[in-house]
């Protein structure tokens, strides 16, 4: 009797002490533990506790007009040069995005201009509202643009963190639209500016393109679904080509695949490593990678899959970038939201500096970063997003003197637009970064399970 | 109701649909679809069945959707263009031609394209792909549409849509992205269930509103057949004038008549500040003194119910692929029955049990049933499984699937009345059923067809037809007090009207002019052996629609299963068909 009860004591010790090593060698937070042990068991394990069904978009045949839109979509003849399609720099191989490591990618007449801003992915682009300004709130859809303009400059700002992001969206904030400056609505609007880009496919003008339409190959399908005013009216011609390529990109699974393996972890099909489980913590942990903040990364309430961005726009400060060419011009400055290239806000200079939070599916497999192309790999980016206020000596250049020129992509006077508030941003000089070496790293092992095309996915 | 014979599923079962269980297990079972292992099926007759009826019909089945004019569905009906990979549609031999803008030669140099009025909105009518199911809702308040008919020359020019209704999609195609918007037409290759439920059953292709305007006279007048007699319970609004928009008019006889939407007085998902109720009666009310049993069926009226989003109450709400994002699924302005005091459930109080489902009392018993006939659409297809079949329902989709343009689209539409059709196809009573698809109002899309004003209205303001304070020529209709009234001026504008029956024509499409009170007009002709509402409602004014119908025959047109996701017919009902949700 007394034996057994000592190997009880005994083996109950040694699961005690088992389970306090689990509990303490886990990277799952002891206050998670406390409050939702069962959870944690399983998130250590590398399983997801709450699996879901995800809503995916509905799989159907491409409609005629998609299949019209895919074929220009590859065509080069689009181009002023005859030898570059969207396909040049959106490639469906990478993500539709460039498959080199240019910050900027080649274009115009001999394909040896550059351009301005790094090309962004086509993808999951399906959900992107319009442009707008405050929140998303039907109460407020009378009111004007310029009427929450005006309003924006009393809001105060709420810091931004992974808990509250419902509060921040309540802040008048610019978000949706396409293009790194938002300055166009939908698909169909967005195809028009690369095509017509002097520095990109140099198309020439929209009459050139409509013309080009008009002794195509596409003109008797055109005719059959948008009836004959289209070999009337150039200009409709020309807009329903656009609509159809934005069809296109609405339409087919491989522009929104969602087959991360990410998406198999959300629907219980997958299971993180130790390295992706304590990579997807440190995204999600408001004082260290807080990157779930802006990338958001849980489902809605509908099931829709995380699109890991929250479509608006920040102003992180990035570096000025010296391999753009127009940046060899000291009085150029791409200040995004408020122009050069977006025109309608260049007075709301509170906006300068401001670019869209792109998606992080598939960043991992880019080979440029920002809307300037500054960093190239990962590393550099979790690099700048650690140091950039504790250690600014190493993102940004320094002077003879040892003046560190922070945030030197944005001129003196609009510095103050750049987000110092929310983590890992919240810090001072010599301060410890929010994250360490270990956390980058196991944070690039968490975004490679973004990549589409997992081996078990369903 | 293998329910029955299943002892595990029996016990949940009986937790959650206790009535509904007794019902299919130990009562006189009619519901006998799917496997019935060790059912004797008894010979007793339903209830509903038993009633004498004028025609072979013991059941009405109303699905009353949202905004479509009859052009925009079926305006080069039977021909779809079948581009390559869409849905193709093919139209039988012999189909008869429609009154549409092929027969009238509109598709071209048509005069809202060149009447300069239109601005850069003219347009000519357009195909709507399927890739433009998302389109913009247009103007269909009572005074636009009025205006959009241009009738001030004294011959009715329909030549002002894109000035007055039309809407436009921001950054669309061509007319798409204008006012121009309003001439969009679909075809088969798009509303395919709906071509197909023609090419096999009957269509009315002069079908009108009763009176120009939106969704809240609609809903009435094809319960009631009158809008007039107007109670304002709370109000923020003067009567309408054209530089201040408002729900209602003088009547000229010293009350009111409703002319826009307004919520319901009372519901408890009502908007507090604009509430009204009517004073008149409805269908319902008939219903009732002649103890035939009916029902209201609105999606999203069950407040208890949680979606899987986890919404609940009157904010519940579903998902939209339309607007990707979530719709309300119950709308107040909509509800037909909630604006009579004696047809009303503002609590949205649930049915004692499956089985009292129609009835005013609980079968049975002395005890009223607190629904009072106002139920939520799942209730529907859950009374049916149980047996329990009301001889009259109105049916009204969780409004993602209701069709109007803005928060719902031809897809979703098409997804809830196939499955409505499909599952009552599968009923032992589809023999005695008919399913009339029809439309609240036209969403203000073009129409090119006018019936002459029958009700004329002479508000200074708000009628407009021909000219200001005008619509139509004489003497208004009679309103609640037996007097002329004003705010009724119609037949509005052109609606589809199906009939899906085994007792409708087949391939035939009828011309008699036909309104929505000629719903009320039919009940009352099927069960209450001609009895009118009164009080000047139109079903004793409205055509009929018998004309779809072949009552002298043997009620054999044969039942047509439709894929609910691209409209097809399919050679067999599709899966758990037997078993819908709204949801």
């Amino acid at each position: 009797m007394r034996g057994l009860k000592m190997v009880v004591i005994l083996s109950g010790g040694a699961v005690m002490a088992w389970l306090i090593y689990t509990v303490l060698s886990s990277p799952v937070p002891l206050l998670a533990w406390l409050q939702h042990p069962e959870s944690s068991w399983l998130l250590t394990q590398g399983e997801n506790p709450h699996p879901t069904t995800l809503r995916l978009p509905p799989v159907k045949p491409l409609s005629a007009v998609a299949l019209i839109g895919r074929k220009l979509f590859y065509d080069p003849e689009l181009s002023g040069s005859g030898k570059l399609s969207c396909a040049s720099c959106h490639n469906p191989q990478h993500s539709y995005a460039p498959v080199n490591a240019l910050s900027v990618q080649r274009g115009g007449a001999d394909i040896q201009q550059f351009g301005v801003r790094a090309v962004p992915t086509l993808t999951y682009l399906y959900r992107q509202g319009d442009f707008s300004i405050g929140p998303a709130n039907e109460a407020l859809e009378d009111v004007t643009l310029s009427d929450k303009l005006k309003h924006s400059k009393l809001v105060k700002v709420t810091r931004k963190t992974t808990l509250n992001t419902q509060i921040s969206a309540a802040n008048l904030v610019p978000q949706g639209g396409l293009f790194w400056d938002g300055r166009a609505d939908t698909l169909q609007q967005q195809a028009l500016g690369p095509l017509l880009n002097p520095l990109e496919m140099d198309a020439g003008s929209t009459k050139i393109l409509a013309d080009k339409l008009a002794y195509s190959v596409y003109i008797p399908e055109l005719v059959q679904l948008f009836g004959p005013a289209v070999q009337v009216d150039r200009n409709l011609l020309l807009v329903e080509a656009l609509f159809a390529l934005s069809r296109f990109q609405i339409e087919d699974p491989s522009f929104h695949a969602f087959t991360s393996k990410y998406d198999a972890w959300l629907q219980g099909q997958a299971r993180f490593t130790p390295a992706e489980l304590s990579g997807y913590l440190v995204f999600n942990d408001p004082n260290k990678g807080n990157c779930a903040a802006c990338h958001l990364d849980q489902p809605t309430r509908d099931r829709l899959p995380p699109l890991f961005t929250d479509s608006e726009y920040e102003a992180l400060g990035v570096p000025r970038n010296p391999n753009i060419p127009a940046n060899h011009d000291q009085h150029y400055d791409d200040l995004g939201v408020c122009g050069p290239y977006r025109t309608d806000l260049k007075n709301q200079t509170q906006y300068c500096g401001m670019f869209l939070t792109p998606t992080l599916r598939n960043a991992a497999t880019r080979q440029a970063f920002f809307h300037n192309g500054a960093y190239h790999t990962l590393n550099q980016v979790l690099n700048f997003y650690a140091l950039r206020d504790v250690a600014p000596q190493n993102i940004y250049p320094v002077d003879t003197h040892g003046k560190v020129d922070q945030y030197n992509d944005i001129p003196a006077t609009l510095r103050a637009n750049v987000d110092v508030s929310d983590a890992p941003f919240n810090r001072k000089l010599n301060d410890p970064p929010a994250f360490n070496a270990q956390d980058a790293a196991d944070l690039i092992a968490f975004l490679r399970t973004l990549n589409d095309g997992y081996a078990g996915a369903h | 109701m293998t329910l029955c014979y299943a002892p595990r599923f029996k016990y949940i079962a009986m937790l959650t649909f206790a009535s509904m269980t007794l019902q299919g297990c130990l009562g006189s079972s009619n519901s006998t679809s799917g496997p019935a292992p060790a059912a004797t099926p008894t010979a007793s007759v339903s209830p509903q069945d038993a009633l004498a009826t004028t025609y072979p019909i013991k059941h009405v089945v109303v699905i009353y959707n949202e905004n479509v004019s009859f052009d925009h569905y079926f305006a080069t009906y039977p021909t779809a263009t079948n581009p390559s990979g869409e849905q193709p549609f093919n139209a039988a031999a012999g189909t008869p031609a429609a009154n549409n803008l092929v027969s009238a030669n509109l598709l071209s140099n048509n005069p809202n394209f060149t009447n300069t009025l239109n601005g850069a909105g003219a347009a000519n009518p357009f195909r709507l792909d399927i890739s433009q199911v998302g389109t913009a809702d247009q103007n269909h308040a009572y005074t636009a549409e009025q205006q959009a008919y241009d009738d001030v020359s004294g011959t009715a020019l329909l030549d002002l849509f894109p000035k007055y209704t039309g809407s436009a999609s921001a950054g669309g195609a061509g007319a798409f992205g204008t006012t121009g918007q309003v001439m969009g037409y679909f075809d088969g290759n798009t509303v395919t269930a709906l071509w197909n439920y023609a090419q096999n059953f009957a269509m009315s292709d002069n079908a009108y509103t009763d009176t120009y305007g939106p969704s809240t006279p609609g809903a009435l007048e094809v319960v009631s057949g009158q809008t007039n007699g107007l109670q304002l319970i709370a109000t923020t609004k003067q009567p309408f004038t054209l530089a201040a928009y408002s729900y209602y008019i003088n009547d000229n006889q010293g009350g009111f008549t409703l002319i826009n939407d307004v919520d319901p007085a009372h519901d408890i998902c009502s908007s507090a500040t604009n509430q009204v109720m009517l004073s008149g009666k409805n269908i319902g009310d008939l219903l009732n003194a002649g103890s035939i049993t009916w029902g209201g069926f609105m999606g999203g009226f069950n407040l208890s119910t949680v979606n899987d989003n986890g919404t609940t109450g009157c904010g519940r709400t579903t998902y939209s692929e339309v607007v990707r994002g979530e719709v309300n699924d119950y709308i107040q302005h909509h509800n037909w029955f909630q604006y009579f005091a004696t047809t009303a459930n503002p609590t949205h109080a649930r049915p004692t049990s499956m089985a009292a489902v129609g009835y005013t009392t609980v079968p049975g018993s002395t005890t009223v049933d607190p629904a009072n006939h106002e139920y939520d659409v799942n209730d529907f297809y859950a009374a049916v499984q149980a047996g329990n079949f009301p001889s009259v329902s109105y049916l009204k989709a969780p409004s993602y699937q209701d069709a109007h343009p803005g928060y719902s689209d031809p897809l979703d539409e098409q997804a809830f009345v196939t499955q409505v059709v499909n599952f009552l196809q599968q009923q032992p009573d589809w023999k005695n059923t008919v399913v009339i698809v029809t439309y609240d109002d036209s969403d203000g899309w073009y129409d090119h067809a006018f019936a002459s004003t029958a009700s004329p209205s002479l508000d200074s303001q708000a009628d407009q037809l021909n000219g200001a304070g005008l619509c139509g020529t004489g003497t208004a209709p009679n309103g609640m007090n037996g007097k002329p009234v004003n705010g009724r001026c119609g037949p509005g504008t052109r609606i589809p009207m199906l009939v899906i029956s085994p007792w409708a024509k087949i391939n035939y499409i009828s011309h008699v002019q036909v309104s929505q009170a000629s719903v009320v007009r039919f009940i009352e002709d099927n069960w209450l052996a001609g009895a009118r509402v009164g009080g000047g409602a139109f079903d004793a004014t409205a055509g009929s629609i018998v004309d779809m119908f072949n009552f002298s025959g043997s009620g054999n047109a044969p039942v047509l299963y439709l894929d609910p996701t691209v409209g097809k017919v399919l050679s067999a009902p599709p899966a758990s068909s037997t078993t819908p949700v709204a949801l």
